[in-house]
């Protein structure tokens, strides 16, 4: 089981949510879209490299 | 000038009448809360009707292939309500998720709500993983029925 496929996997559900219930238009939508789904994988995995050097 | 009177009067109104929240049916969030995206699809919103009961369902059958485990009230645990409530969120899918588990029997146990079992596997690698996405699959289901709570009442298109 891939970790990192889990999270997309969410993030990918949860982004696609977010963009049908708060935005009505196509174009809002795939922005909201792509800047939650950003946020939540590239941010996830930043995080992860930073709690790295802590045991 | 009377005339003038009278037509701003109809204008303030009809404004009032615009802005008034409509009354919404409690049979409806119920069905909205019991299976996902019907509550949409009953207000003529098909698109994300389809959406959100695609996502949620996706989400919860994730969560059970994880062998994640549903929260259910236990005894001498008051923050366990507070769990079971944001599963519970998952309206159909959760009961059947119980009685898949627990056996109608289960269910009719004399210590009900207490002393059911939420299924899972703690040993297994996607155990917090599955019940992520059962609690997930939950909370948007809730959101799902204060959307059509808002478009019920008019204050959503």
């Amino acid at each position: 089981m891939d970790h990192f496929i889990l999270l997309v996997w969410h993030a990918l559900l949860v982004a696609v949510f977010f963009a049908f219930l708060w935005r009505s238009d196509a174009r809002g939508r795939k922005a909201l879209f792509l800047k939650t789904f950003l946020i939540m994988v590239v941010g996830a995995f930043v995080l992860g490299w930073l709690m790295f050097p802590f045991p | 000038m009377t005339a003038d009177k009278t037509k701003r009067k109809d204008a303030e109104a009809k404004a009032a009448a615009d802005t008034t929240p409509k009354p919404v049916s409690k049979l409806l969030i119920l069905v909205a809360w019991l299976v996902p995206g019907l509550g949409h699809w009953l207000l003529g919103k098909r698109v994300r009707a389809g959406v959100f009961a695609a996502i949620i369902l996706a989400a919860f059958i994730t969560g059970v292939l994880l062998k994640g485990e549903l929260a259910v009230p236990q005894q001498n645990s008051p923050l366990s309500w507070f769990f079971a409530f944001g599963c519970l969120g998952n309206g159909v899918l959760y009961f059947l998720r119980l009685i898949w588990i627990n056996g109608l029997d289960g269910l009719q146990s004399s210590l009900f709500p207490y002393g059911l079992h939420g299924g899972g596997d703690p040993v297994s690698a996607g155990f917090f993983y599955g019940k992520t996405f059962l609690y997930t699959a939950g909370l948007m289901n809730l959101l799902v029925v204060l959307d059509v709570h808002d478009i019920a009442r008019g204050d959503k298109s």
